[in-house]
């Protein structure tokens, strides 16, 4: 009876040894304080590494099952040493600094990846991560397809505008048709509106509330609403009745009030990007066909 | 008001419920230590020649996590509370608050500068950047103070009313910028703003740690000395002065102590509010209004609640945070409740 469990403690300490020999460098737990890192970490096949994340990390839905260590600013050292993690994963945001150094004094690999969004940032990124997981040449292959879309969808974007002169666009965030902020220049909204090929005819920095008349002046073609508590017909109708004065724009009286995930917006490019900026680009031009989920038209 | 319990008792009780949350704040945390590993740790913490096999995570979670953590609680949650003495005392008002005099809104204020602006002022020597933030609330607090307390003098005598309305005016001022400044920051400044304004223990370091504990010890060693003057105030201000108390430089004795202690906590642990509103008022309840008893019992009961709602921020949804301001708030504001309608019946 007792030669069994000592058998098999035996084999599984051969096991473990085996494999930590082999992945002796590579970090085992992770713990993920971005939301568009953590779905690369999960679209590189290292969900099952994941011990924690951040509030931030809303996609894939699974991630929702996860310990949460709060908000990638307001880091506790010690909820996150209780993960007994191997590595902490974030952007340059992540913080308060002496939270991070008490984590690296407890022997946790702190890295630190851009969330900058563009392209070449995104590339580097993945490479990293590739090499953290073990996993490189798919990171390689996700980068390369990655690449391809946004490049697709460029070349889509310039042979629409042939045949179609570029629509001027607002960006609102809001919350239940209220609030709205508008994405000025140098924001992520401001780069989805020019990659999916629209004109962002806001020319503030960053985002920031405008007035219903100051909106109403713009008089955008389209209208692209990240609404953070609602979702499709419910969001724009809650937009309308919030504020009746959009009313006189030509996107909200054509109906061309285009709703968007809000997550796309924070955090840096993830990989449902290229779906974003297609189906923007799609209510953009409707009349030229659509990029395919293979960035084929 | 009478006396529910003797002084010494209460410090008795006081002095028990401090060792006990210390205890259980250096002993308690998300990652689980034994017991016995905690009690080596602590040794080998204050030197003791105790074998430190196997402590490396212990010895650190306790030694560079908790303990500068649980100091900081102590030191905050004593300071605010002396603050408050302070200040219900120069005011002769049970409901007076640190904020009265500007220092908490001028932190916000200074706060507010360092985490907006914070980014684009360059030149700044490296070592000097992580205190940026710190820095700018301790002077900002100063800063209105001492601007409150300059508009309630006039002829050589400071108006406690005028001082009241001062602070009442240079609050909503401080209050019109930080909003200004909110408006041009962006998301993610936004977010740090929000959780300074709720405070947190989270993150303490002892270079973060000295100033506060020097300033505390130093307001907890000069505040004790003017108890007498604090209770004959208690009759009005001319009856203080008739019985022999220079009430000038009492004045400017609690404005400065309250201006650098809570300056201080601000500064090192964020806006955490009502512990100098509530714990003074609180104990007054208990032990009645003499300076003497209550000083240092607020001292106590300060750090104590302080720190018990420490705890539960750190416990309570772990691995994340909660800011400390909403628990010391979430606590104390049922018990404060229950000891007025107590008091009524």
């Amino acid at each position: 009876m007792t030669a069994r469990p000592l058998l098999i403690g035996l084999f599984t300490g051969l096991c473990l040894t085996a494999t930590s020999l082999a992945a002796e460098t590579l970090p085992k737990r992770w713990v993920s304080a971005g939301g568009s890192l953590s779905e690369w970490v999960v679209a590189l096949g290292g969900e099952s590494r994941l011990v924690g994340v951040d509030t931030t990390s809303l996609h894939p839905a699974s991630l929702a099952a996860l310990p949460k260590i709060g908000y990638q600013r307001q880091l506790a050292a010690e909820g996150i040493l209780a993960l007994k993690p191997d590595i902490l994963l974030g952007s340059e945001e992540m913080g308060p600094p002496p939270v991070l150094q008490q984590l690296r004094a407890a022997g946790v690999r702190i890295e630190t990846l851009s969330a900058k969004a563009d392209e070449p940032t995104v590339q580097g990124n993945l490479l990293r991560l590739g090499e953290l997981l073990g996993t490189p040449d798919q990171a390689k292959q996700v980068a390369e397809d990655f690449q391809s879309r946004i490049a697709a969808q460029a070349a889509w974007v310039k042979k629409a505008q042939a045949t179609q002169a570029a629509p001027g666009v607002v960006l609102l965030v809001g919350h239940a048709g209220g609030n709205l902020l508008v994405a000025g220049q140098d924001t992520s909204g401001d780069w989805m509106i020019q990659r999916a090929g629209g004109r962002n005819l806001a020319s503030h920095k960053g985002y920031k509330a405008l007035s219903t008349e100051a909106l109403t002046a713009l008089d955008p073609q389209v209208v692209v609403l990240a609404d953070r508590s609602l979702d499709g017909d419910a969001a724009r109708a809650a937009l309308t009745r919030q504020n009746p004065g959009l009313a006189a724009t030509r996107g909200v009286r054509d109906g061309r009030v285009v709703i968007l995930d809000p997550t796309l917006l924070v955090g840096g490019l993830g990989p449902r990007i290229p779906d974003g900026l297609a189906s923007l680009s799609r209510a953009f031009y409707p009349s030229v066909q659509a990029l395919n989920s293979e960035g084929r038209p | 008001m009478t006396r529910i319990v003797a002084a010494r008792p209460l410090f008795l009780l006081l002095g028990f419920l401090l060792l006990l949350v210390l205890w259980l704040s250096l002993a308690l945390g998300p990652v689980s230590l034994p017991l016995g590993d905690t009690l080596r740790a602590l040794a080998r913490l204050i030197g003791l020649p105790v074998s430190g096999d196997g402590l490396g995570q212990a010895e650190l979670i306790i030694g560079q996590i908790r303990l500068p953590r649980t100091l900081l609680g102590v030191a905050t949650g004593g300071v605010l509370a002396l603050a408050g003495v302070a200040m219900q005392g120069l005011f002769r008002n049970p409901l007076a608050d640190p904020g009265l005099i500007g220092v908490s809104s001028g932190a916000a204020l200074g706060a507010a500068i360092a985490i907006v602006f914070g980014a684009s002022i360059g030149g700044l020597p490296e070592a000097f950047a992580p205190y940026l933030l710190s820095a700018c609330a301790f002077a900002g607090g100063l800063l209105v103070t001492a601007l409150v307390y300059r508009l309630g003098r006039h002829n050589g005598q400071t108006s406690v009313a005028t001082m009241l309305l001062a602070g009442i005016a240079l609050t909503a001022l401080a209050g019109a910028l930080i909003g200004l400044f909110t408006y041009l920051a962006d998301d993610a400044t936004l977010r740090t703003l929000t959780f300074w304004n709720l405070g947190s223990l989270n993150g303490a370091s002892y270079p973060r740690l000295w100033p506060l504990l020097l300033i505390t010890l130093l307001v907890a060693c000069w505040l004790p000395r003017r108890v007498d003057a604090l209770n004959a105030l208690l009759l009005g201000e001319s009856e203080a002065r008739h019985l022999g108390f220079d009430v000038e430089r009492l004045k400017v004795e609690l404005i400065l102590c309250t201006a650098l202690g809570v300056g201080a906590a601000v500064a090192a642990a964020g806006m955490i509010g009502f512990i100098g509103l509530v714990v003074p008022h609180l104990l007054r309840l208990i032990v009645g209004p003499d300076h003497r008893v209550l000083l240092p019992a607020s001292m106590f009961g300060g750090a104590i609640l302080l720190l018990l709602a420490d705890l539960v921020a750190r416990m309570a949804l772990a691995p994340a945070e909660l800011p400390i301001g909403i628990v010391t708030a979430l606590i104390g504001a049922p018990f404060f409740l229950y000891l007025l309608m107590r008091g009524r019946s």
